[in-house]
């Protein structure tokens, strides 16, 4: 029964169309860059983990499930189930693999001894036939997720170059309870673990870069105010300013930003992670919320309505001079700067009222629409390697969150819980 | 005397009108000293503004039909005095009356003015309102209150929280400037957080936008 269904996936595979490859290699660092020409995905040959107890068969299924999701869940890959034998002391016969037209071949083991698993795992790039990385993880048998998506950050950061989401965390706002809460979940929903319990109004969370900190808004006291809370031991500590504060975001893993009232106009301020005011950053009558930082911390994208509308800025905090942005439409706020630098994510109110997500390149070209006619949606973030977006959308009806390639492909729902999810924000922190 | 006190109100409440409330904010303080204004809070009517005066004279005609009435079927009678005179750029705009009693959160005595959308501006109608409130609060001298600033869902929630403010303080510095002195009123916001009506409808939407009285 097994073999019939690995034979006919077998066939199947075999009668993909043959696409001409365009994979190129060539080393950079300690990388290897494999990248394609074009926007195709790499195909990746997958065989199931080998075991040497017949009692491990059911955790290396686990295994084999949790880094197919996690290899899937980027959307870089195209992922082939193979079948290639490997005996001992014997190389790989690539063509097999390469029949079924893949790029990458990815085989492994794993090894359960007293709660504890060993994976090995061999990645190989068939073009060249021959061993990329090869790397042992080690983990507990009750967090197979840990071992399982480290190999596919390393996977993942050896062909593309660049850091992945694996093992990164997003925090986000569901009224689940009946209040307004933040909640924390892994990159790709799993695991949520409710971070507050005010029940109050808690809003906008933002995680520091090295996440030890969570800043967000609260209204506890009445009037929303900045909150700090370590991640370590859960406790958080309000920023007494009169007034109210607004939207923090961190410029790195010592200082966060956020809009306070307490002088009169709402302005941008830095403040230090134990809640120490430090800078004030925006000097312009009317509302200036919603900072974020270019990835050197030097620019700040920020919402100001100076002419008007809400619209996106940016302004060099060394030089103190502040640019516009955005010019298309005229209500364009929730700014959040690409970890690659080079893009910023924003919510547009286009005329007919339906609020879509757009991202602009930080000099005003290229914009680009990255949803359409599925409801309201709005607060993008992006994932810590630039490759994703994560936001909310009522598409079905309430409030929920929703990943998506960085142009707009492949929406999907992250996770599902009772109650309205919103406000999520993509942690550059990874475990 | 008299005079003198309008004169000096009637200019910036012009710019508050006719321009939005960044223009306001930048005149508030400068050209009005907090002892001139005093006076002012005793009698509401001296208060009103001339830019709000004639909607107290003019009724809306009987046979007008009011988009507005139509939103506050349960508006309970009020003295003549304080007639619900509605002013025709509150009706053209479809926002409610400012006043209070029209729902279970506004319960008064101090009412409520509403807003435009993406709007802190406000209307002659919300400067009306504001002018009895200061008199109200320039005959209970020992009450305080706290404003809250509310905003539609429309928009995003960030912003909205910023919106509120505006609105809140927008209508706090109005009455500091009839007198009411600036500690006895506190602004804050709630943004989309706390809708007075959950419906989607423009009639809701409208009632959303407003600045509310908590008197403490």
């Amino acid at each position: 029964m097994k073999f019939t269904r690995h034979f006919i996936s077998a066939i199947l595979a075999l009668c993909l169309p043959l696409v001409p490859l365009h994979l190129v290699a060539a080393p950079e660092g300690e990388y290897i860059i494999i990248s394609k020409k074009g926007s195709e995905n790499i195909t990746l040959a997958l065989n199931k983990l080998d075991v040497q107890r017949g009692d491990d068969g059911k955790v290396a299924h686990s295994m084999d499930l949790i880094i197919r999701d996690g290899l899937a869940f980027p959307g870089l890959f195209t992922i082939l189930d193979s079948h290639v034998a490997v005996r001992d002391n014997s190389g790989i016969n690539f063509s097999t693999p390469g029949s079924i037209n893949a790029e990458v071949f990815v085989r492994g083991a794993v090894t359960r001894n007293a709660g504890n698993v060993t994976l090995e795992m061999k990645v190989y790039s068939i073009g060249e036939a021959k061993l990329l990385f090869s790397k042992t993880y080690r983990g507990s048998e009750k967090n197979l997720r840990s071992p399982a998506h480290a190999f596919c950050a390393d996977l993942v950061e050896r062909l593309t170059g660049r850091r992945s989401a694996f093992g990164s965390k997003i925090v986000f706002v569901s009224n689940k309870s009946g209040f307004k809460e933040i909640y924390q979940c892994d990159f790709d929903g799993q695991d949520i673990v409710q971070l507050t319990n005010a029940r109050s109004i808690s809003l906008t969370p933002a995680l520091s870069p090295d996440g030890k900190y969570l800043a967000y808004t609260n209204y506890s006291t009445g009037r929303p105010a900045l909150y700090i809370r370590n991640q370590l031991d859960g406790k958080s500590v309000m920023v007494g300013k009169s007034g109210i504060s607004i939207d923090p975001a961190w410029r790195n893993s010592r200082e966060v930003a956020t809009t306070l009232s307490f002088e009169g106009d709402q302005e941008i301020y830095l403040l230090k992670s134990d809640g120490a005011l430090y800078r004030r950053l925006t000097k312009s009558s009317g509302i200036d919320i919603s900072p974020t930082f270019s990835p050197d911390g030097n620019n700040m994208a920020y919402v100001s309505e100076r002419n008007g509308q809400p619209q996106i800025f940016i302004q060099d905090l060394l030089s103190g001079e502040a640019r516009r942005l955005t010019f298309n439409g005229d209500y364009n706020t929730q700014p959040s700067w690409s970890p690659s630098g080079d893009k910023i994510a924003y919510t547009t109110c286009e005329k007919s009222g339906e609020f879509n997500i757009f991202t602009v390149g930080i000099d005003g070209s290229g914009l680009k629409q990255l949803t359409a006619q599925t409801g309201q949606n709005e607060s993008p973030s992006w994932s810590p390697d630039g490759e994703m977006v994560v936001f909310t959308s009522n598409r079905d009806g309430k409030r929920r969150l929703y990943t998506m390639g960085s142009t707009g492909k492949n929406q999907r729902a992250l996770l599902q819980m009772s109650g309205e999810q919103m406000q999520a924000f993509w942690s550059l922190f990874r475990k | 005397m008299k005079k003198k006190i309008n004169g000096i109100f009637i200019l910036p409440l012009l710019i508050i009108a006719g321009c939005s409330s960044d223009a306001a904010l930048k005149t508030s303080g400068s050209t009005v000293t907090p002892a001139s204004q005093a006076p002012a809070t005793v009698s509401s009517r001296s208060a009103i503004p001339a830019s709000a005066a004639p909607s107290l004279a003019s009724k809306p005609a009987p046979s007008t039909p009011s988009p507005v009435a139509l939103t506050q079927p349960s508006l309970p009678s009020v003295s003549s005095t304080v007639s619900p005179t509605t002013t025709s750029s509150s009706q053209q705009n479809g926002l409610p009356q400012s006043g209070y009693g029209f729902d279970q959160w506004q319960t008064g005595p101090v009412g409520d003015v509403f807003f435009e959308f993406d709007s802190s501006a406000l209307s002659a109608n919300a400067q009306e309102q504001l002018a009895k409130n200061a008199a109200w609060f320039g005959r209970n001298t020992s009450k305080s209150a706290r404003i809250e600033g509310h905003c539609d869902s429309r928009g995003t929630s960030e912003y909205n929280i910023a919106l509120g403010e505006r609105r809140s303080t927008t209508a706090k510095e109005y009455m500091v400037r009839l007198g009411v002195v600036s500690s006895r009123l506190e602004s804050l916001s709630f943004g989309e957080e706390r809708p007075f009506d959950s419906g989607k409808s423009n009639e809701a939407m409208a009632k959303n936008r407003r600045a509310h009285f908590i008197v403490q």
